[in-house]
């Protein structure tokens, strides 16, 4: 499959935990024989690089001021440049006469371009979870926090499917998100040989040749 | 020619000029045989879809809240995005998107990649105008907003020539990207029956001079200096009371200003006036006068052209190039109280010179100034666009 990964940290770049799961991840899906093109967001190493396989396309943010160091306005002009790369790709596959098959996005920082990729191309998207803003925030219910609530659940309610890191933050999504999407929702533990495997079979699901 | 609009406001949402901007641009280019459809954020009793004399309304849901205004600006052209996508599938594609400001510029930017179609940007103003510099940290992202626009637009619009050099030395831009389509003001919309006397007596004594002022009531627009020549007018012997129509955050120092000259029973601050009084009171001033100090066009001077006021403005932005004076008016430099009592009392004392400026002010508006002749250099543009991208090595697979 041809899989377009979306991420906001890529190794180098480690502020949390999703930089080397993405590229553990990307590396387990190449060795696999997947296509992977992944597209972070990382100012201070834009460019393309081919890691082994993994076609990693880091981009920079053309806005480079944010009042109060806002990450919102931050994660909304990035997204659009990761739209601008991503179409590149798209629009490269389809000159090779491929597509991509299926995105991938990771966290909230990920779900807008996601969206409107979606949207755009009619490429459905899958979005991991590594945690969510209810349990990051400490009861804050300030205007940033519920910015990044509504963005959540509309990744949740846009996505053809959701993976949540364990069982315990699947059943804290839907309880947060509601109980309506638990036929679209998989907990898959990502560590070991069968973690690939299931996320493939997620892969497979959305896309619709499964 | 089937032609994407973005925009933040639309009618019935009027929140500044861009709504009656592009309402007046969308129907005029429709009416010139282009399918048209605008993209705009929905309002509490404006239907989902409409067409509005072959303009094809598209509203979508947007936010309200978010941490700050930028912020919920950025999220809005998220959803305004995700609408013209669907938009765009269901009608089987569009030829060109024109975006406005940088309130609708990010979803263009992100259109403009996902469908490879060019982008038009037309920049009705920028942050750096509006606050004659860039001061702080919003000011600045905003500033880099609007940078990001006009790099990845294909051809920008701006209203003046003013706004064009401005543009060219805020952002960097390159000449060739940039034209100049003048904004354009609606005839009709001015000539009605109306009680003559029975509006005035409400501003003014009969035997009053009325000198209009009509802005916003802030620093850049120069009250301040007309306050100040007023007292020179009135030495002369010339009974002139000058009506303030706007607001703004200025209102309570050019109050005191006018009370400390004396003039408290000469300037009347009439604040916000509806759109039928406005245009009447063009019609029974005497003249009206913009003393701005920034100007990206001055839409105010063409409204009195149109009504048949004799116009006198400061030589500031975009003004300068609407006005030649002594021909549609009379120009006097900006931060000149005396120049501005001097052109005040030619006009009010010289009638052969305001018949002459009047006349020829109104013709002006006729033939460069109508939504027509707009929509006929805004079509030239599209079809140089088109050219240029059908011969660019920028294709879609």
């Amino acid at each position: 499959m041809n899989i377009l990964i979306l991420t906001w940290e890529y190794p180098p770049k480690r502020l949390g935990n999703v930089s080397d799961h993405v590229a553990t991840l990307a590396h387990e899906l190449v060795k696999a024989n997947h296509e992977v093109e992944v597209i972070v967001i990382d100012d201070w190493h834009s460019g393309f690089e081919d890691v082994y396989g993994v076609h990693v396309h880091r981009i920079s943010n053309p806005v480079k001021t944010h009042p109060m160091a806002s990450v919102l306005t931050y994660a909304m002009t990035a997204a659009t440049q990761m739209e601008v790369e991503a179409s590149k790709v798209i629009y490269f596959y389809r000159q090779h006469q491929k597509s991509i098959d299926v995105i991938h996005s990771h966290e909230w920082l990920t779900v807008p371009p996601a969206i409107s990729l979606k949207h755009a191309f009619n490429i459905p998207f899958i979005i991991t979870f590594h945690s969510i803003e209810g349990h990051r925030c400490h009861d804050n219910f300030g205007p940033t926090s519920m910015a990044i609530r509504e963005i959540e659940d509309m990744g949740i309610w846009e996505s053809t499917r959701v993976i949540a890191n364990t069982e315990w933050l699947k059943n804290e999504i839907l309880s947060y998100y509601g109980g309506g999407h638990s036929a679209k929702i998989d907990g898959v533990w990502p560590i070991g040989k069968r973690w690939v495997d299931k996320i493939v079979s997620a892969y497979k699901k959305a896309a619709g040749s499964e | 020619m089937r032609v994407l609009h973005l925009s933040w406001e639309f009618p019935p949402r009027i929140i500044g000029g861009i709504a009656s901007h592009v309402f007046d641009l969308s129907r005029a280019l429709a009416r010139r045989g282009m399918e048209v459809h605008v993209v705009t954020c929905n309002f509490p009793g404006a239907a989902e879809y409409e067409n509005i004399e072959g303009v094809n309304v598209h509203r979508f849901e947007a936010y309200s809240g978010g941490d700050s205004f930028y912020s919920w600006a950025l999220r809005m052209q998220k959803n305004m995005e995700r609408k013209a996508c669907d938009l765009i599938n269901s009608i089987k594609g569009v030829d060109i998107i024109h975006a406005h400001d940088w309130l609708s510029g990010v979803a263009g930017v992100g259109l403009k990649h996902l469908y490879r179609k060019p982008l038009i940007a037309t920049i009705h103003s920028t942050e750096y105008g509006r606050r004659t510099g860039i001061h702080n940290d919003l000011q600045r992202s905003i500033h880099e907003v609007e940078g990001w626009l006009c790099w990845e637009a294909w051809r920008i619009i701006t209203c003046s020539y003013y706004m064009r050099d401005h543009v060219s030395w805020c952002f960097r831009t390159p000449n060739n990207k940039l034209c100049v389509v003048p904004n354009g003001v609606d005839v009709t919309k001015f000539y009605f029956n109306f009680d003559y006397w029975g509006v005035r007596r409400n501003f003014a004594h009969d035997s009053q001079k009325i000198v209009l002022y009509v802005g916003r009531l802030v620093q850049e627009k120069g009250l301040d200096v007309l306050i100040k020549a007023l007292p020179m007018v009135l030495s002369r012997g010339l009974p002139a009371k000058m009506v303030v129509v706007g607001e703004g955050s200025q209102k309570q120092e050019f109050q005191q200003l006018a009370g400390g000259l004396g003039l408290g029973d000469r300037v009347f601050f009439a604040g916000h006036v509806d759109d039928w009084t406005l245009r009447a009171l063009y019609r029974i001033a005497d003249v009206t006068v913009v003393p701005s100090r920034f100007e990206p066009f001055g839409i105010v001077a063409l409204e009195a052209m149109v009504a048949h006021c004799p116009l006198i403005v400061a030589a500031s932005g975009g003004l300068n190039e609407i006005v030649d004076h002594e021909g549609t008016g009379l120009k006097v430099p900006i931060n000149s109280p005396e120049a501005l009592a001097w052109a005040i009392v030619r006009v009010i004392t010289d009638k052969g010179l305001r018949d002459w400026m009047v006349h020829n002010a109104y013709q002006k508006c006729l033939w460069n100034y109508n939504w027509d002749k707009i929509a006929e250099w805004t079509g030239g543009i599209y079809d140089a666009v088109l050219y240029e991208r059908s011969t660019s090595p920028w294709k879609p697979a």
